[in-house]
């Protein structure tokens, strides 16, 4: 949708704040009611779900320009989906999408994204990674001991950070695979940036560029089934490619597939991992996770200024997301104890680096990972476990800025302590 | 643009982070739910956008505040705080003016649990403060507006009604001292806070300044700025091991009831019976909750999703629903809880009532109780269409407020066949009793598009019409009043009430500085 089409639905908005807090039922203490740490963090308005749909607005009905300000407005969000959440408790409003689509209309405009974001569209596409590291480099974390299969039709698809900054993630689930005889193959020195970094801050003609390029790739490969251990690569691929470019290739989770093979009892947990741990939801696998159905259908008056969906209209609110499959998973492994934050599931407080934010706002995006330390700690726990490298680096850098005696995990991490494999 | 300088000694007073002037930003202060109608009025497209502020500052102190008033007096500058701000009287109406987000102050300073009472600061939420009171055993009173919104706002500057207004009363009774800063920037501390560090009452050894502060309606933030509120606190009937806890995912929660709860929704043939019922259940102090709405309202109240509450209303819920009182007995004991359920089967009976729950006509599921006392139920109505409205309502006995919904059916249903408002057969209201007694509050909720002008015009008229009521068939004093205007409109048949609130309000902002917004204004401004 354009802004144009968004403009009934962002006028709607009521200013009434919901926006700022977890749904207000779900509410447990006042230190951790809060869903979004861009609000919290910038405190103007304007950086909340709600204060930017109005933004939105304004820039469509001609009142405002993208000023540096409003760039950074914009930009100083990390687009994780809580406002949407909360707000849709009551009202049918998607600020989180108007949001997006701002970020499109600002690129188109010839103002957006903000700098660091356009040197690392440079980097993908030069590179095919953010980091701008040499692509050759990418299956530089592959082990001797770890058995590939390049003729498989499953696809273990690393994702940029496994493969440069957190390859002990790219490890442990390549020996999870093997040790359920699950045959993949990697894509190598070929395997491109899934292209979360560029659409996510508006520039979608780049990012669908990206993933034509990508679905062409795995067509080629005979690719059938994706296997990815990143949040932000599962929900690019299977939530983003599907409207964009026609795909039919399932996409999986490693805490999925996972879940699946000890279903089978295809692996076995049998080292015990006395750690006690808490489990953050990351917003790619979680609230935001769910499908775009499209939907054709009336919109019906069936009462005086009360209308419907003929059929329904599917909504997306959160609530399909992956939450279930990471905590089975944690639950079965010998000696773990897993203690929940206040703010799980849909709720969940964002670690702050999506977005761009990591980048564009480093300073935001370290005091939010320090937010949600601050949080898990609050448990008890020793151990903050994840199952997205992307969030686990923040996490590692607030937790060294904190000097926080927390330690933190990939689920892959714990799953192959247990199963014996990291000896 | 304020003038440089100016703006340079905004600055001084927050830092750079916590100042605006940005017109994006600025805009999202302008927007405003209801701008639609006044503007609409006006003979305007119907839009939110409002008075657009000249910057934004973000205090963290009672001394930042002042010192931001002080600089507003100097300087000529129109100044408006607001909290969470939903509405347009958060707004400004100066264009000449700044806005003070108070966002920033959000500390719960006190909660003493011997003498009931909690001090906070303005932007702390009734979500969250209902939390940290549940482990000391107690609670407060929320108003209807929300758990996101504010209730020092609310005790300071709104009458307030809520839906535990039956044991909790409304916010303007709940108000003990404050700490104000008044329009020219003095710091005033109402109650005892002044005399001994405890602000366990409003009123010190001195005349009381409550009535100037807020009086009835209050002043919706137009008579300076308040920093820290006592508010009064109340029993929360749970046991002090219980744990607000809930589970499941969205929109589907569960919720852990405390012992010795129920939910009845009674329901009476006619609205006499609704009345002496009202008044007995009241009287006999039996319910923390005593709410009545259109049966239309009572498919939301019980669903998650506009999708159900229509499904319910087209299922043969409005067939079965007349006029009913949702009631909950929440009682610290097993024996407090058997005497109460009893004395309610009672009343019931001797009225000729019905139970809607136990007939399975409604089923409010466990987390409708926890919305019930979070204060939510009255956002469900915006589920309709986005977006509602209330008149100016009532605020006076129970007899009045069913005199109230009896006379509005008709006016109501005169703008639903034109099409501009929501059908809800003109039965669309909001009644509640307060404080175990014979008072009660009357407001009718509205659905209207805010998007066409058409309803938008349709809803003012409709709003306008029934204030002339109130007045014409002398139906007590509305729980609401907005504006100049409409002030004017009411006080000519009360004694002019509101030649005295300006007189106080040109002698309190004696620089007209204090934007009066949607409160009345003092007279001239001080060149």
């Amino acid at each position: 949708m354009t802004l144009g089409e968004m403009e009934d639905m962002m006028d709607s908005c009521v200013r009434c704040s919901k926006c700022k807090f977890i749904p207000q039922l779900v509410i447990q203490s006042k230190r951790f009611s809060s869903i979004c740490p861009s609000i919290d963090y910038f405190n103007f308005h304007a950086y909340s779900g709600g204060g930017r749909m109005i933004t939105a607005s304004a820039y469509y009905k001609g009142r405002i320009e993208l000023t540096p300000e409003m760039l950074n407005v914009l930009y100083g969000c990390t687009n994780c989906g809580g406002c949407e959440v909360s707000c849709k408790w009551v009202y049918e409003l998607e600020p989180n999408e108007a949001i997006h689509e701002l970020r499109v209309a600002a690129v188109e405009a010839g103002v957006g994204p903000m700098l660091k974001h356009k040197k690392y569209i440079e980097l993908v596409e030069r590179n095919k990674n953010p980091y701008g590291e040499d692509p050759d480099k990418r299956p530089a974390w592959l082990t001797d001991d770890i058995t590939t299969d390049e003729s498989s039709s499953t696809l273990y698809f690393v994702g940029c950070t496994a493969s440069y900054r957190r390859e002990e993630i790219a490890v442990a689930t390549a020996k999870i695979l093997n040790s359920a005889g699950e045959d993949f193959r990697l894509m190598g020195s070929d395997e491109m940036c899934c292209g979360s970094p560029v659409y996510r801050v508006g520039d979608e003609k780049s990012a669908i560029e990206i993933m034509k390029s990508n679905i062409e790739q795995f067509k080629e490969a005979g690719i059938e089934k994706i296997i990815t251990s990143c949040s932000g690569c599962y929900n690019m691929l299977k939530v983003e490619y599907p409207r964009f470019v026609e795909h039919d290739i399932e996409v999986v989770h490693t805490s999925q597939i996972i879940e699946g093979f000890l279903k089978d009892g295809k692996i076995n947990l049998t080292e015990k991992v006395p750690l006690k741990v808490t489990y953050h939801d990351p917003c790619h696998l979680g609230r935001m996770a769910e499908p775009y159905i499209p939907w054709e259908g009336e919109k019906i008056e069936v009462l005086s200024q009360v209308y419907i969906y003929d059929p329904p209209k599917p909504e997306r609110r959160g609530a399909g997301g992956v939450y279930d499959a990471p905590r089975n998973v944690l639950k079965q492994i010998p000696g773990l104890e897993l203690v929940e934050m206040e703010r799980i599931r849909e709720y969940s407080y964002c670690c702050g680096a999506g977005g761009g934010c990591k980048s564009a706002f480093p300073d935001f995006a370290l005091w939010a990972s320090n937010e949600r330390l601050e949080e898990a700690e609050s448990t008890g726990a020793s151990t903050l476990v994840s199952a997205c490298p992307f969030c686990g680096t923040n996490f590692k850098d607030g937790i060294e800025s904190r000097n926080s005696k927390m330690e933190y995990f990939d689920i892959t991490e714990l799953v192959l302590r247990s199963i014996g494999g990291d000896k | 643009m304020l003038e440089k300088d100016v703006y340079a000694a905004f600055k001084k007073i927050v830092g750079e982070r916590n100042i605006s002037q940005d017109p994006g930003v600025m805009d999202s202060y302008a927007f405003q739910w209801c701008n639609e109608i006044e503007s609409a009025q006006r003979g305007e497209e119907p839009q939110r956008f409002g008075v657009r502020p000249l910057a934004v500052v973000l205090p963290k102190s009672t001394e930042e505040v002042q010192a931001i008033v002080r600089l507003c007096n100097e300087h000529d500058v129109s100044y408006k705080a607001f909290c969470t701000g939903m509405g347009p009287w958060a707004g400004l109406s100066s264009p000449r003016g700044i806005q003070i987000d108070l966002r920033r102050m959000n500390s719960i300073l006190e909660i003493d649990e011997k003498n009931m009472y909690a001090v906070i600061e303005p932007y702390v939420t009734n979500a969250q403060l209902q939390c940290e009171l549940f482990r000391h055993g107690l609670m407060h009173h929320a108003q209807g507006a929300g758990p996101q919104t504010s209730p020092l706002a609310s005790h300071t500057s709104f009458v307030g009604p809520g839906f535990t207004s039956p044991y909790t009363g409304f916010s303007g009774r709940n108000v003990l001292g404050v700490e104000w800063i008044l329009p020219d920037g003095e710091i005033l501390r109402l109650g005892s806070y002044d005399h001994n560090g405890k602000w366990f009452t409003g009123d010190g050894p001195g005349i009381s300044l409550r009535g100037i502060m807020r009086g009835w309606l209050g002043a919706y933030g137009g008579l300076g700025v308040f920093t820290k509120a006592a508010i009064r606190l109340f029993s929360w009937p749970a046991p002090k091991e219980w744990k607000w806890k809930t589970s499941g995912t969205i929109p589907e929660y569960d919720w852990d009831i405390p012992p010795f709860w129920k939910m009845y929704v009674l329901n009476f043939e006619e609205w006499e019976e609704y009345q002496n019922a009202m008044y007995e259940l009241s009287d006999r102090e039996v319910t923390m909750v005593a709410t009545t709405s259109a049966p239309e309202g009572l498919a939301a109240l019980f669903t998650n999703t506009k999708q159900e509450a229509i499904e319910s209303i087209f299922a043969g819920l409005l067939a079965k629903t007349r006029n009913y009182i949702v009631m909950l007995v929440a009682a610290h004991t097993e024996r407090e809880f058997e005497f109460r359920t009893k004395l309610v089967q009672s009343i019931m009976e001797k009225y000729g009532g019905n139970d809607l729950i136990e007939e399975g006509v409604t089923v409010p599921k466990p987390m409708h109780y926890g919305e019930t006392v979070r204060n939510m139920l009255g956002g469900h109505a915006f589920r309709f269409s986005n977006c509602f409205q209330s008149t100016h309502g009532g605020m006076d006995t129970i007899a009045m407020a069913v005199r109230l919904a009896q006379l509005n059916q008709p006016v109501k249903q005169k703008y639903i066949d034109k099409g501009v408002i929501g059908d809800d057969r003109g039965l669309g209201v909001w009644i509640t009793s307060y404080e175990s007694g014979h008072m009660a509050h009357m407001e009718t909720p509205t659905v209207y598009d805010p998007t066409s002008v058409e309803s938008c015009l349709g809803y003012a008229a409709y709003q306008d019409e029934c204030n002339q009521m109130d007045l014409d068939e002398a139906l007590g004093m509305p729980f609401f009043i907005v504006g100049d205007d409409v002030h004017n409109f009411y006080a000519e048949r009360t004694m002019n009430y509101a030649d005295w609130i300006r007189k106080i309000k040109a002698a309190f902002d004696p620089n007209g500085v204090s934007d009066p917004s949607h409160y009345v204004k003092g007279g001239e401004r001080k060149k």
